[in-house]
């Protein structure tokens, strides 16, 4: 039994490890653009898709196609933003219509993915081995995830602190309007940051797929998953985004060993709820309306 | 046009059904565009009127739905009493939606919404004792033995509910948009500050529209148990949200009728378009993009007379407008302070505001003005002390508590809301004269039509007081800069102020402005109002106030008449710093 939790804690922190860094991008919009990015989560299915495709039908090696997935889903968010999100964002009402624009766009992306793919689970192979610590197995691609993703929090934590473009996004967060005051160029600071939290779930979903399955209805599953993650974390916190990323995960695995998987979803869901009713700016947020 | 709309579909009722006696399958049709636009209608109310996006209508759809299948199966009601009850749980649930969500704001509504649907999808799907899971809940046809003795069939009284249901829901939303109820949503919608100065107290409101909204898609959905007979979790599926959303947006947001064109649009289209079945999904999303990026106002815009009533301004009454205001009490401030992280804002501040005077607050930039009337108000808390207003603390309630003592304030930034007339946005600060329930507001009794009279004659002379008369049908995102102030005002007053407390009215006003504004505050004293002014307009101030108080870095530094204030030396440093001569004071007058 216990083999069995210390089995499933390491599973779930793979897990939680992806689920922190899109709720990271999804937060890190929130706090710059000031709007929920409904179709964050189909970056996630498309840098795993384009992952799956650069091995299987244009025979890249794994590191390659991962770089492909990057740069795939760097074009299609440069893309959205042009259409969806930069247009109508400081219109009248401008968060609500992003809101639905990216929603538009996350089911055209799903739908568009649905019709050409198809709804089958599609594998491809990461870094194979694995170190097992008596019973408990931990494969190299799970390390993988794991390290790749200190690596990415570690190297976002440096831009955001140390580099002009991380300062230029904190001054954004606090006021867009005294950032402009002082000469950023919100605009491009903006989008700047769609794309860079966009190309983040990408590489997330490229480096998920070995582990987890490519399957077109994993970005619907890990977005409403973010969004619980940044309600209860607080919206537009980092570190509430990656503490509860990596707590959810974990919460996820767990509980699969107890309760029906649908159920487990279910309960995760009403924590959301719950959350709310009892301390509605989040554990690590202030209130922003 | 809205009465008569809604006129049309009763005689619908009553047509159609006759009209398609041997149609089942057009008759079918048009009770299914019915629930349709009764599920926009919901949509709309909180999308529309609330500006509250929901990912998950499908929630209180689906739960009206499944209320009203286990009320007959389980239980052994009659499925039209079923029907009358099904709204309940969505009413409940929408209330608990909106409560979690409203506090927040409108992004976590969204999320809140998507995510119950989903809870409720995988309730229904995994509670197999109860719902049969994805196998369906069958429910029998409920047929009436009574009505079809006349010689009528299934589908066409079916037809008739649906259509007598639809108009009911109308002529409750267009009863309550009209009312103040609806009116505050509009503020609500554009500034919950600005509504909570005028005592609309926002969350509560913004829970009332949703449950509201939650009842008629429940509603909506019970409606749709006899068209489909088998209840699966389809009914909480994204999709079906995704639908009552389009109709929404695409008939056209903050309409009464647009959601019915969506409605007729979304159950018409997918029969006479039968090959898009495949990318059903995808040409929603692209119709959805495409609304709202080229046409925001939707169907709508294409036939102007379905956009609604526009409220027109009543005359205005002969003669001088006749104001009275309820005296006020003293307002008073003790041991005030305020800190902001490591920044003390204001410190130890301790002052009154007697009934009947008019008191003017300076002080040089960063002395803490808007803080200390924000502290008055009861829009911020103290770190310490406290305020009273006639002996009752409103330091700790809610900014619309304080509103709804007598307590009115007004904002530096001018908050109007600019897509309604000057008339429409004097009338809706009416709300804190008499609060009105939401029975009242859907009843519309004598006794409240009377007050609703009352409050457009109040809202005229409000408007007629500040000067706006000529102004009263223009929208009041037309007005230049001044005419916005005096219009600030004018809401402020008739939200039935004991004590008016003004955040810089004078700024940005041109000369010939800032004296019809001294006109005006003079007046209002005359009047028997109450009246605190915070402005840097020091030549306005002097000669306007009766007693003036001095701020400067936080703390109080002189109060008295201008006269006193200006002679005293710890002002004049304070404004023109320490190397002041006498020959500069002069400045000051």
């Amino acid at each position: 039994m216990t083999e069995l939790i210390a089995q499933q804690l390491l599973n779930g922190l793979t897990q939680g490890m992806a689920y922190a860094l899109v709720a990271l991008g999804l937060t890190m919009i929130f706090g710059v653009l000031h709007v929920i990015n409904f179709a964050h989560g189909e970056f996630y299915m498309l840098g795993g898709l384009a992952a799956v495709l650069g091995v299987t039908t244009a025979g890249l090696p794994y590191a390659l196609a991962i770089a492909l997935a990057v740069v795939t889903v760097s074009i299609v968010a440069w893309l959205v933003d042009r259409i969806a999100v930069a247009p109508v964002l400081d219109t009248r009402d401008g968060p609500a219509t992003v809101l639905l624009t990216t929603f538009a766009v996350s089911l055209l992306i799903h739908q568009a993915v649905l019709q050409s793919w198809g709804p089958a689970p599609g594998r491809i192979d990461g870094l194979p081995g694995a170190i097992s610590f008596g019973s408990i197995v931990l494969g190299y691609q799970r390390l993988l995830v794991l390290v790749a993703g200190i690596a990415l929090l570690a190297g976002i934590e440096f831009v955001l602190r140390r580099m002009a473009i991380g300062r230029k996004v904190r001054a954004i967060a606090q006021s867009a309007y005294a950032a402009q005051v002082v000469g950023i160029d919100i605009i491009t600071v903006r989008r700047v940051t769609f794309i860079a939290a966009a190309a983040l779930a990408g590489l997330t979903g490229a480096l998920l797929v070995p582990v987890t399955l490519f399957s077109p209805a994993m970005g619907q599953h890990v977005i409403i998953n973010a969004f619980v993650i940044v309600v209860i974390g607080g919206m537009g916190s980092p570190i509430g985004a990656v503490v509860c990323g990596l707590l959810l995960g974990v919460l996820e695995a767990l509980a699969s060993t107890v309760v029906p998987q649908e159920i487990g979803t279910a309960i995760i869901y009403a924590l959301l709820l719950a959350a709310l009713l009892v301390r509605p700016q989040g554990l690590f947020g202030s209130v922003r309306t | 046009m809205m009465r008569s709309g809604i006129a049309l579909i009763l005689a619908a009722a009553v047509v159609l059904p006759l009209a398609l006696s041997g149609n089942a399958y057009y008759s079918g049709l048009a009770a299914y565009a019915a629930i349709l636009g009764l599920f926009g209608l919901s949509v709309n109310l909180t999308v529309g009127y609330l500006g509250y996006i929901s990912f998950g209508h499908a929630a209180f759809y689906g739960l009206g739905a499944y209320a009203a299948g286990l009320l007959v199966t389980k239980r052994g009601f009659n499925f039209w009493l079923a029907l009358l009850l099904a709204p309940l749980p969505a009413a409940a649930l929408g209330a608990l939606v909106g409560f979690a969500s409203a506090r927040v704001g409108g992004a976590y509504f969204a999320i809140a919404t998507l995510t119950t649907a989903e809870i409720l999808r995988l309730v229904a799907a995994n509670w197999m004792d109860m719902t049969r899971g994805p196998l369906g809940l069958l429910v029998q046809r409920p047929r009436v033995a009574a009505i079809e003795s006349f010689g009528l069939v299934f589908h066409q009284y079916y037809l008739a509910i649906c259509l007598l249901v639809l108009a009911l829901s109308l002529e409750i939303v267009r009863r309550l948009i009209k009312s103040p109820v609806g009116r505050s949503w509009a503020t609500i919608r554009e500034s919950s500050a600005l509504a909570e100065s005028l005592g609309m107290p926002a969350v509560r409101q913004r829970v009332v529209n949703i449950a509201l909204s939650g009842a008629l898609a429940g509603l909506a959905g019970a409606l749709f148990v006899p068209r489909t007979l088998v209840l699966t979790p389809e009914l909480f599926s994204p999709t079906l949200s995704a639908t009552g959303l389009l109709i929404a947006i695409l008939g056209g947001k903050a309409t009464l009728f647009g959601p019915l064109l969506g409605g007729l649009t979304f159950a018409l289209l997918p029969e006479v378009l039968r090959f898009i079945d495949e990318y059903r999904i995808a040409i929603f999303a692209l119709v959805l993009l495409l609304v709202v990026r080229l046409q925001p106002s939707g169907l709508v815009a294409f036939i102007p007379r379905l956009r609604g009533d526009v409220v027109k301004a009543p005359a205005f009454p002969a003669g001088d407008p006749a104001l009275q205001f309820r005296p006020a009490e003293t307002l008073s401030a003790t041991g005030l302070t305020r800190r902001f992280g490591g920044l003390t804002a204001v410190e130890d501040i301790s002052l009154a505001i007697a009934p009947r005077e008019l008191v003017g607050i300076i002080g040089p930039n960063g002395a803490g003005k808007t803080t200390c009337l924000s502290l008055l108000s009861g829009f911020l808390s103290p770190s310490e002390g406290a305020v009273t207003f006639g002996g009752v603390t409103i330091s700790d309630g809610a900014p619309h508590a304080a509103a709804r003592s007598g307590l009115i304030r007004t904002f530096q930034q001018t908050a109007v809301t600019p897509r309604n007339s000057v008339y429409e946005n004097v009338l809706a600060a009416t709300y804190n004269r008499q609060p009105e329930h939401v029975w009242a507001c859907l009843i519309q009794n004598a006794a409240y039509r009377k007050r609703e009279a009352q409050r457009a004659a109040q809202a005229m002379a409000c408007i007629a007081l500040v000067g706006l008369r000529h102004r009263a049908d223009d929208l009041a995102g037309s007005l230049p800069y001044g005419e916005l102030k005096m219009l600030s005002i004018a809401a402020a007053l008739a939200a039935n102020p004991r004590l008016l407390l003004l955040d810089e009215p004078a700024a940005g006003l041109n000369h010939t402005e800032a004296n019809q504004l001294s006109v005006l505050l003079r007046k209002l004293r005359d009047l028997g109002l109450t009246v605190g002014v915070i402005d840097h307009n020091l030549r306005m101030m002097m000669a306007l106030c009766d007693r003036i108080i001095v701020l400067d870095r936080g703390r109080l530094l002189a109060s008295g008449s201008a006269a006193e204030v200006r002679a005293n030396p710890a002002v004049i440093k304070a404004y023109l710093g320490p190397g002041w001569n006498k020959g500069d004071a002069h400045a000051l007058s």
